[in-house]
């Protein structure tokens, strides 16, 4: 088709400027770009090796068709060739990418450059066009990002595989104190029965441990039991107009009945704050935010209850001034089987949060952590919406 | 029994198991004292020896690590054998770290225990 540059060629362009044959021969030559040009109605005028290459048709196949012959029927239909030509004609330059049409039908992902051509006095006399086929290069780009993608996907597998790991071993560890308890309590009775000590106060006693620890164990059951549920399932709310700032007082006062807790929760309210919601449940969600509040401080530090009444909802804030929230925690700290890891030595499954949240968010509110006033201790907030959503 | 008599510190967050313990020991005829954490059990070793400390692992404040570093430290009751008692996995290598003599495996039977604290002095152990 094209003329390869002889010896004397070569030679000629090496001694002197080159001329408009060379260039001619040069855009001929290449392989990897397909170069034409259009007139000014996109007809094409010339062809190169690279559009060829690119595209199957030969130049004699090609010259004098129409340019949308490469766009596929959906892109023609949309008027995507006349619009890049109009484009090209007013701005001086348009470049795309899309998806073109090669002579057997098939289909290659091309990065477009098509450029308006103009005499000095400024008239339209055609285009150049560059396309170039980018699509093995696009496929090297999906296949990487495939790859990343699944690496991801391992990651967080694995990830989630360490973290119920990890869970299991809080579980077990958590569940064989009160086994130990109960074992020991129940031994000891039949101890003091054969060194004859079995009074009543020590049979009250040993039962009063027993209990203690059926109830600890019975309510780790319930917990991991929630846990499951509310991974899987919506929670069935039965919502009733509740009073927040009555809840918060009762829950309140479950905790300061425990002696080392007397005068250690300051609860500041209105004198009611009314929204539709499922009672037990946000018992539930209060009853674990001043829990974790007293747990994580000191004891006789003050944990202070917060409720405001806003014109779309109640905000109710629990603050403590214990060990504090880091911020790498902040991220993880209401999923299921995670915790702080300023927090393994405090007993229990590490899951009031994640039960919290889902409360939380199952009746259309939200809650947020964040570090203390003063930053000290840390700051859970909850908002609850008046209405049902 | 006074033969066997011993001072026994046991160091447990969880109130029940604590009160169980001291009292299951106490039953055997030995000298029992308790605390909650690490910190607790240092305040017992101030002008008290004793023979043998039972020594959970995880405990607030105060866990097993830092009380036996303090320990060392302070020079306290340097004669004491020390039994680790927890649900923890690898207790095995928590006895190598701490310099134990011993561990029981949570949950246990009082026999195991009493039995612990036995060996550690019988003439053949």
């Amino acid at each position: 088709m094209t003329t390869e540059p002889d010896r004397t060629t070569a030679g000629q362009i090496a001694a002197q400027p080159p001329g408009e044959e060379t260039f001619r021969l040069l855009i001929e030559a290449v392989q990897d770009y397909a170069i034409f040009l259009l007139d000014r109605e996109g007809y094409v005028l010339t062809w190169n090796r690279g559009a060829e290459r690119a595209k199957g048709y030969t130049a004699s196949e090609i010259i004098g068709r129409h340019f949308s012959t490469f766009y596929t029927p959906e892109e023609r239909d949309a008027g995507r060739p006349a619009w890049l030509l109009s484009t090209a004609a007013e701005v001086g330059r348009v470049e795309d990418e899309g998806w073109r049409v090669r002579k057997d039908g098939s289909h290659f992902w091309a990065d477009v450059i098509l450029t308006a051509l103009r005499t000095e006095s400024g008239t339209l006399y055609g285009f150049a066009k560059i396309t170039r086929d980018l699509t093995e290069r696009r496929a090297a780009e999906e296949q990487h990002r495939t790859l990343v993608a699944e690496q991801h996907a391992r990651a967080a597998a694995e990830d989630a595989l360490k973290a119920r790991d990890r869970f299991l071993s809080i579980a077990s560890h958590e569940l064989k104190t009160p086994v130990a308890t109960l074992q020991l309590a129940a031994e000891s009775l039949l101890r003091a029965r054969e060194l004859g000590r079995l009074d009543d106060a020590r049979i009250e006693t040993g039962l009063g441990r027993i209990l203690r620890s059926t109830e600890r164990l019975g309510s780790l059951v319930s917990e991991l039991l929630d846990v499951t549920r509310l991974s899987t399932d919506r929670l069935a709310l039965e919502r009733q107009p509740t009073d927040v700032v009555a809840l918060v007082g009762e829950v309140a006062g479950r905790f300061s009945d425990v002696v080392e807790n007397e005068e250690r929760i300051r609860v500041d309210a209105p004198e009611s704050a009314v929204v539709m919601a499922d009672g037990s449940r946000l018992d539930q969600v209060f009853t674990n935010l001043i829990d974790n509040a007293l747990k994580y401080s000191p004891s006789g530090e003050p944990v202070s209850v917060i409720v405001a009444d806003k014109t779309d909802g109640v905000t109710v804030s629990v603050v403590d001034r214990g060990i504090g929230l880091h911020a790498d925690t902040k991220a993880r700290l209401f999923e299921a089987f995670s915790r702080g890891d300023n927090a393994s030595h405090v007993p229990g499954l590490g899951l009031g949060l994640f039960i919290t949240h889902q409360i939380v968010a199952q009746h259309g509110g939200r809650i947020d952590a964040d570090v203390g006033p003063d930053d000290t201790g840390s700051l859970f907030r909850v908002w609850l919406p008046r209405e049902a959503e | 029994m006074s033969g066997r008599q011993k001072r026994i510190l046991v160091v447990e967050d969880d109130d029940t198991l604590r009160e169980t313990l001291t009292e299951i020991l106490r039953d055997e005829g030995h000298e029992v004292r308790a605390a909650a954490h690490g910190h607790e059990a240092l305040g017992q070793l101030d002008g008290w020896e004793p023979n043998v400390i039972l020594l959970d692992l995880m405990m607030p404040r105060m866990d097993a690590f830092a009380f036996r570093t303090r320990q060392r430290e302070l020079g306290i009751a340097a004669g004491a054998r020390i039994v680790v008692v927890s649900a923890a996995r690898d207790l095995e290598s928590a006895v190598e770290v701490l310099g134990a003599d011993a561990w029981i495996a949570k949950p246990f039977r009082l026999v195991e225990v009493v039995d612990a604290v036995d060996r550690l002095f019988s003439p053949t152990g």
